[in-house]
């Protein structure tokens, strides 16, 4: 299923919360959708499941979502980022959409079974008592049981352990097969090996759309922090684009690219002075995300 | 509607039906009624032990009475916080992600909030006058019993579809809450007397009362639902004595139940039509 937004603003009260977004995304292509928190990732996914108007236009195989939804829908699924709060039970919810889907239940539960999830044991359990990641293996089983052409999930993991992730990661790219694939996320380290193409937002605006290895090029710095034994250094430091951190330590940001280079002339540098170096990948959605990374890292 | 359209409504009410028997006002729904047919064989017990045989009206009178005050209040509670809270819970952002309309959804919990307070008194007015027979020897009212049913249902309607308008238009639940306190307090104590008051106040005319007490349809079922059973000034009020007297009990009966019924679609109407335009979550 292809997609096309041309110019779609969304406004809630007084906050323009999309602003202006254009994207045409390709029949099965997969991408993720990545922006700092509160950047509208969340009401972009509404917005294509034809949950909220906006203004501009929003296609998906030339049909409004939110003129079309219920058409629509049958060709898609969605894994909202909070799971339902309900009393129902874990066998009413998936009775209610195997009918509404028109699927077997037997389908659900082998994909379940899939991300460890016994649903014949969990049957009588009000959804809401599930843990959160419970929650979220449920609706990505009720999800890839759909066989939509149109897969959107808005942090899918964001309740899953590091095992269960890696787990998720693996069975996904597995499953996931032709359908096209929108995958938001704040953190692109988790996602960038199930996708081909990302979309970044920032305040409501996209700020990148290409290819991955393109973004992770240009876009995606390593943070790197050096400390030192001796202050005589700082010249060089700041010569190299360091700044002084807390205690003797020093930070900069280095295109990911350029930061084994970096790391050699450290290294020949300082020779035996080098106390520590750390370098951390993350990526650089703008100026105002950075410098909120690096002070919380600093 | 195709019978798709049907299986996706009875799968939607279905899951709300399991949502509503979980929660904590149909216990308060459940206490009331009991409270109410306990009170009815009490009264039988009383009379028949007292007095000997006095009739049926008497009896139902008083449960006519309980019934005006309490069946407006279980329809607020029971749909005065559906849509917000299906909002807020990700009910809707769940049903929504499914090929459900918005039609589907809106009809399925409207049917279910407002059966669920209809049904157990279906059953239980028509077994109260059983068991008043069986126990007390009285006859049992059929008429009455059926006019009683007819005007509760209307009137339940009426304020489930206030309550589901409520629940539509004010997304905050802790205002909704307010809303249907004050739509309560409104209806059942703008009654006769109340009205009987500003009419001497405010020097209104007879046909003035008459239009203002035929929007209230507490008022209006009331009249509908004692006229039938006591037509005397004392049960009626001043107001209802009057309009009893002026255009007859036949007339009030049309009165109580088609006018609480069209309160009832146009709130209805109402809802929906904001519902269906609006943002869904
Ligand atoms: N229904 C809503 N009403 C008002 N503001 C909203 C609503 N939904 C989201 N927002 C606001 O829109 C902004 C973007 O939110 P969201 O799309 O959830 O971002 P993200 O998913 O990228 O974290 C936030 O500031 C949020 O508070
Ligand atoms: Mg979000």
């Amino acid at each position: 299923m292809d997609i096309t937004l041309r110019n779609v603003v969304k406004i809630f009260g007084s906050i323009k919360v999309l602003d202006g977004v254009s994207l045409s995304v390709p029949s099965g292509r997969k991408t993720a959708l990545i922006g700092p928190n509160g950047s509208g990732k969340s009401t972009l996914t509404r917005i294509l499941m034809g949950m909220l108007a906006c203004e501009g236009e929003v296609l998906l195989d030339g049909l409004s979502p939110f003129a079309r939804r219920e058409r629509l829908a049958r060709r898609m699924a969605y894994v909202p980022q909070s799971p339902p709060q309900l009393s129902a039970s874990v066998a009413d919810v998936v009775r209610a959409v195997a009918r509404i889907r028109d699927l077997e239940e037997r389908r659900i539960a082998v994909i379940a079974a899939q991300f460890d999830l016994d649903l014949g044991a969990l049957a009588g359990r009000p959804i809401r008592a599930l843990s959160a990641g419970m929650k979220q293996k449920l609706l990505i089983a009720l999800a890839l049981s759909s066989r939509a052409d149109l897969l959107i999930l808005d942090e899918p993991t964001a309740s899953l352990d590091v095992s269960a992730r890696a787990r998720f990661f693996s069975l996904f790219a597995e499953m996931s097969g032709t359908a096209t694939l929108l995958l938001c996320s704040h953190r692109l380290e988790e996602i960038q090996h199930l996708v081909e193409h990302v979309v970044a937002l920032d305040g409501g605006r996209v700020i990148f759309d290409g290819p991955v290895e393109t973004f992770l090029q240009t876009r995606a710095v390593s943070l790197m922090e050096v400390v030192t034994t001796r202050n005589s250094h700082a010249d060089w430091l700041r010569a190299h684009g360091f700044r002084p951190a807390f205690g003797s330590s020093w930070v900069r940001s280095v295109a990911r690219a350029e930061k084994m280079a970096l790391l050699n002339e450290i290294v020949a540098q300082f020779d035996g002075d080098l106390d520590n170096v750390v370098i951390r990948d993350v990526e650089t959605l703008s100026d105002k995300a950075w410098e909120a990374r690096s002070c919380a890292d600093g | 509607m195709k019978v798709g359209g049907f299986k996706r409504m009875a799968a939607v009410a279905r899951l709300d039906l399991v949502e509503v028997f979980q929660s904590r006002w149909l216990v308060f729904h459940s206490v009331l009624y009991a409270l109410l047919a306990a009170l009815f064989l009490f009264a039988g017990l009383r009379e028949s032990s007292v007095l000997g045989y006095t009739g049926m009206s008497r009896l139902l009178l008083s449960l006519c009475h309980a019934l005006i005050l309490v069946l407006p209040l279980l329809a607020l509670t029971a749909s005065g916080l559906v849509v917000n809270r299906h909002r807020e819970d990700g009910t809707l952002e769940l049903l929504f992600s499914l090929p459900v309309s918005r039609g589907e959804y809106f009809v399925a919990v409207s049917a279910v909030r407002y059966l669920v307070l209809l049904v157990p008194l279906l059953v239980l007015m028509p077994l109260l006058g059983l068991a008043d027979r069986l126990l007390f020897g009285h006859v049992v009212p059929w008429v009455f019993i059926g006019r009683s049913l007819t005007i509760s249902a209307t009137l339940l309607w009426s304020f489930a579809g206030l309550g589901l308008a409520i629940s539509t238009f004010v997304r905050n639940r802790t205002k909704a809450l307010m809303y249907l306190l004050i739509t309560w307090i409104v209806c059942v104590g703008g009654l006769d007397f109340a009205l009987m008051g500003l009419m001497l106040q405010w020097r209104l005319n007879a046909e003035t009362v008459f239009v203002l007490s035929g929007l209230n349809p507490v008022q209006s079922s009331r009249l509908a639902l004692l006229s039938s059973a006591e037509p005397s000034l004392a049960i009626l009020g001043p107001v209802g004595f009057y309009l009893a007297n002026r255009v007859g009990h036949s007339w009030l009966f049309l009165l109580g139940t088609l006018q609480p019924a069209l309160i009832g679609w146009a709130s209805w109407y109402v809802a929906w039509r904001h519902f269906r335009r609006g943002d869904l979550v």
